[in-house]
């Protein structure tokens, strides 16, 4: 370290000094480095210059040098011709097997030897070309790291063995499995499931045998098998049976049936070759790596509980737990079984707690209702004086004209008393997404921990496709209008939660500081600086929500919600494309007036 | 400056996540800023600080930017909290009070103005400027006549219905001090309340907060980057760098006895005209005559208090070819001459 005293001022400033020399960043080969990065600042250095490692080993060069844009690519340039060429070795024997029988196999043969050509062409070109490209690039991309590296020392520099072994390692898991997989054939879809299955029942077999070893158990099983044979062979020489012999004899061909199953089983097992398992485990799908018994099969229901009602209280109700007999011999992987589970568990739940869920049904279907009676039994003449005077306050002359014929196109078309129903849809699924999304976004925004939960929730919220919403509802709430509303909540939520608290957030760290210099208490400071500053941006969450609303309005159709969406749910049951149609313009009018109608009392908002 | 209204002792802040850890290295085993960095990744802001305020007094806190005078006023109402140190407003210790007495010292004694004015944007400046009374609770009929009050002290009556974002930027800056006046608080903190203005607005509005504060009396620290404005505003002057409070005296001890080089780079630029008294510059007497032979008293002196600056000096000394006698109740106790004068303008006077 050294200071640097300026000339005048009085500040002071520590400089460090640091070797940046082209010595110090390539460690070795400086003599060849040095001229070359000359040239390439002078803009002497020829297009096709070549660094020779570079050219004829680049993965090397790369991780040696610290180079890993060039180590990467070359890997995959040489991966990609590895690939091609092992197409050419894995349609040579196929070719040679078609041209046996070469009259009725030229389709096939004319396939395999176009591509084999083409393949083979592909690898050369891309061998040889991208050993070109890479061999001209190095010396460039090299002084490039080492202008990086003079401003930042933390950059790759110098040469480094441990590097090269990092790289190796690096090739070593990426090359080898793909390449042998370029070889491969696709394995039958069926064939993984067979192996594990054979394996499966040839253990459960070896366990009930006491065999060691498949081979053995073989051996035991085939034993048995002839001696059942054997046994049949007596029966059939003589010349009447007795039905107890009938018997004997049908019980003797039903037990070899099924040995010999197993016995194809296992020797399915034991031919299996190392290959196919490896197979199995690393070329295609991901394995099933474990099978699982299936969870037990459980129903829970409520019903009335007879005791309590002859003790007298009168509608007393009790959980009753149905266990149902597994099927036998049925195992499943790990994705069935967490879905049963799942499932399981929601049944439980909706069985234990059936008080609380009919309760919040009959809410939000109380309030529905209330809305619905507020929108559809009001004279239209006043509802649509009501949306024209909004839109004349707020949003000015053009919008007014676009709602007023909005509302000629529903009223003209008769769909007035339908879109009102999708309106009052909104309008309490908005309700709740206020009511509990505000809260939450306020927390959201005054607590680390509670942001560091919500936030993925809410990205997750956001990513899951509108339709599985649905059945979560339907699970907990059955097909009618409140489930359609919890549904259309949870999708329309998050913007309202994530735009309160990015709005709470925005607020300056020093208009913040000032409240707090003049008194305020963290309740003032909520609710005299930072909600009231955040307005714009709740705002501007809320109108997002009206619209996600409106979008699963529709949707939610399909669970039961009523008005527009459901005019198009049944059109598209029907393939009636018309109707379809003019329901969907009348839900984009509806969103386009409410968004226009919004915009207009945000901006005044804004203004104050 | 009779009390102490303002006391800070041995105030240190650290910086990081491990800052306690840090501190209590400091304090055992004294290790230095630049240790404190490498071993517990920990900033010191604010290294050691004492200083005291008198009523009435304007304290100037002076320094480049991350100096750490922001970090420093911020201790005083405990918008920080020191990580070690002791702050006291009259005679109160801040560091020990429950957030209930910490909201009441803040809304009631200590008045504060940022460099960016940090107004309330939704509000009107009548309701900006109530503010502080509205936190505490009071009615709204009270607020607005004590908002147009303190808008009349600033000059900006008839603004009171506007928004902030519709003044410029040295009449918000007005309303900003408005806001802190508005509570009658005794303290001022002002934190480089004109360093955004430009230059003649900047002038304007120290000279008008130098004629309110004659009246209004309020205790104030002061903080800037600019030291003219320290001279201008500060009775005394405190230098900070790196955390640390370098000097702390008057504009004149500062300028004519800087503490290191730093504080004399600073300084060098400055005019010495209105800030060197004769005091400073004055020789004995006995050592005048011994040199340049007796003084003929019979002849027209011209005669200087030992306060007057040296622009006075200046002003006599070219009227007559005689030095400048200085006397204090007609007790003669120093001569300037021109040798004298012309060293004490530049600096170079052993003084």
């Amino acid at each position: 370290m050294s200071a640097v005293q300026p000339s005048s001022g009085a500040e002071r400033r520590d400089v460090t000094e640091r070797d940046v020399s082209v010595e110090t960043f390539v460690g070795t080969g400086e003599t060849y480095y040095a001229p070359v990065f000359e040239k390439f600042q002078k803009g002497e250095l020829p297009q096709w210059h070549q660094n020779l490692l570079a050219l004829i080993a680049p993965w090397f060069w790369g991780a040696y040098r610290g180079q890993w844009l060039l180590f990467w690519l070359s890997v995959a340039l040489d991966l990609l011709a590895l690939v091609c060429l092992m197409q050419v070795f894995k349609y040579t024997p196929l070719l040679e097997i078609a041209q046996q029988d070469a009259a009725s196999n030229q389709t096939l043969i004319a396939r395999y030897s176009n591509w084999i050509t083409q393949f083979g062409w592909a690898a050369l070109l891309l061998f040889i070309g991208g050993r070109l490209w890479l061999g001209s690039r190095a010396n460039r991309w090299y002084f490039n790291q080492y202008s990086k590296w003079r401003i930042n020392s933390s950059v790759a520099h110098a040469v480094s063995w441990p590097r090269v072994v990092t790289g190796a390692v690096i090739m070593a898991i990426v090359m080898p499995l793909t390449t042998y997989r370029a070889t491969q054939v696709r394995t039958d879809e069926r064939a993984c499931f067979n192996q594990m299955r054979s394996g499966e029942v040839t253990r459960t077999l070896m366990a009930s045998y006491g065999a060691l070893n498949a081979g053995a158990l073989l051996g035991d099983m085939q034993a048995k098998n002839s001696d059942l044979l054997a046994r049949m062979e007596a029966l059939a020489t003589k010349e009447s049976l007795t039905s107890d012999e009938k018997s004997e004899r049908a019980a003797l061909r039903k037990e070899s049936r099924s040995l010999g199953r197993d016995i194809k089983q296992v020797e399915a097992n034991v031919a299996l070759t190392g290959q196919a398992k490896f197979d199995c485990f690393f070329v295609d799908d991901f394995p099933t790596l474990v099978r699982l018994d299936p969870p037990e099969d459980v129903t829970y229901r409520r019903v009335p509980d007879e005791a309590a009602i002859a003790a007298g209280n009168e509608g007393a109700t009790m959980l009753v737990r149905q266990v149902k007999d597994a099927v036998e011999g049925r195992r499943v992987n790990v994705f069935t079984y967490s879905a049963e589970s799942i499932d399981m568990s929601i049944n439980y739940l909706r069985a234990q707690f059936a008080g609380a869920f009919d309760a919040m049904t009959a809410a939000l279907r109380q309030s529905l209702i209330k809305v619905e009676v507020a929108f559809m039994q009001t004279p239209w003449a006043v509802v649509a004086f009501l949306f024209i005077v909004l839109s004349w306050k707020f949003a000015g002359r053009g919008t007014t004209i676009f709602v007023a014929s909005s509302l000629g196109f529903l009223a003209l078309f008769e769909l007035w008393q339908v879109a009102m129903q999708t309106m009052a849809l909104v309008v309490v699924s908005t309700g709740v997404c206020i009511f509990i999304g505000l809260p939450i976004g306020i927390w959201m925004a005054k607590n680390k921990v509670a942001r560091w939960i919500t936030e993925p929730i809410l990205d997750i919220m956001q990513t899951i496709p509108s339709l599985s919403y649905l059945v979560p509802a339907v699970a907990f709430f059955g097909i009618s209008q409140p489930p359609a509303v919890l549904a259309t909540v949870i999708f329309a939520m998050p913007p309202m939660i994530k735009l309160t608290a990015l709005g709470i957030l925005q607020v300056p760290e020093s208009t913040k500081e000032a409240a707090l210099a003049f008194g305020a208490s963290d309740r003032q400071l909520l609710t005299k600086v930072e909600l009231p500053m955040a307005v714009p941006s709740i705002m501007a969450g809320l109108n997002q929500t009206i619209m996600l609303a409106l979008s699963m309005a529709t949707i939610s159709a399909f669970i039961g919600a009523e008005g527009l969406g459901a005019i198009v749910t049944a059109s598209l049951g029907d393939a009636q494309a018309g109707k379809g149609l003019l329901a969907g313009i009348a839900i984009a009018l509806v969103a386009m007036m409410i968004d226009r109608i919004l915009k207009g009392i945000r901006n005044s908002f804004s203004l104050i | 400056m009779t009390d102490t209204v303002v006391e800070l002792e041995h105030v240190w802040k650290v910086f990081g996540n491990r800052a306690p850890e840090a501190m209590e290295a400091i304090r055992k085993e004294g290790i230095g800023k630049a240790e404190v960095l490498s071993r517990y990744q920990a900033v010191v802001g604010v290294k050691d600080a004492s200083f005291s305020v008198g009523r009435g007094e304007i304290f100037c806190l002076m320094g480049l930017s991350g100096s750490g005078k922001s970090t420093l006023v911020r201790h005083i109402n405990r918008l920080i909290e020191p990580s070690a140190g002791k702050i006291r407003i009259m005679g109160e210790d801040v560091g020990a009070m429950k957030p209930e007495a910490l909201r009441a010292l803040r809304a009631d004694k200590i008045g504060m103005v940022f460099q960016n004015m940090a107004l309330l944007p939704h509000r009107s400046v009548r309701d900006n400027i109530g503010f502080s009374l509205e936190l505490k609770g009071m009615d709204g009929y009270n607020r607005a006549k004590l908002a147009d009050k303190a808008l009349e002290t600033v000059s900006l009556h008839g603004y009171g219905d506007r928004l902030p974002a519709e003044l410029s930027g040295g009449m918000q800056q007005r309303v900003g001090l408005a806001r802190a006046l508005a509570a009658d608080p005794e303290i001022l903190l002002m934190d480089e309340p004109f360093s955004a203005l430009d230059p003649l607005i900047r002038r304007n509005l120290q000279d008008e907060f130098l004629g309110l504060s004659t009246h209004l009396k309020k205790t104030t620290i002061f903080i800037t980057h600019d030291l003219d404005e320290a001279i201008r505003m500060g009775d005394r002057i405190g230098i900070m760098k790196d955390g640390e409070i370098v000097q702390i005296g008057t504009a004149e001890d500062i300028v004519t006895a800087p503490a290191d080089d730093y504080v004399a780079d600073f300084v060098a630029g400055i005019s010495r005209l209105k800030l060197v008294s004769a005091a400073k510059i004055m020789i004995d007497p006995e050592e005048y005559q011994a040199k340049h032979g007796p003084i003929d008293l019979s002849r027209e002196h011209p005669t200087a208090a030992p306060t007057e600056d040296l622009d006075t000096i200046v002003g006599l000394s070219t009227g007559s070819e005689l030095p400048v006698l200085v006397k204090d109740a007609d007790a003669l106790i120093g001569v300037i001459n021109k040798d004298r004068l012309l060293q004490g303008l530049q600096g170079s006077a052993d003084v």
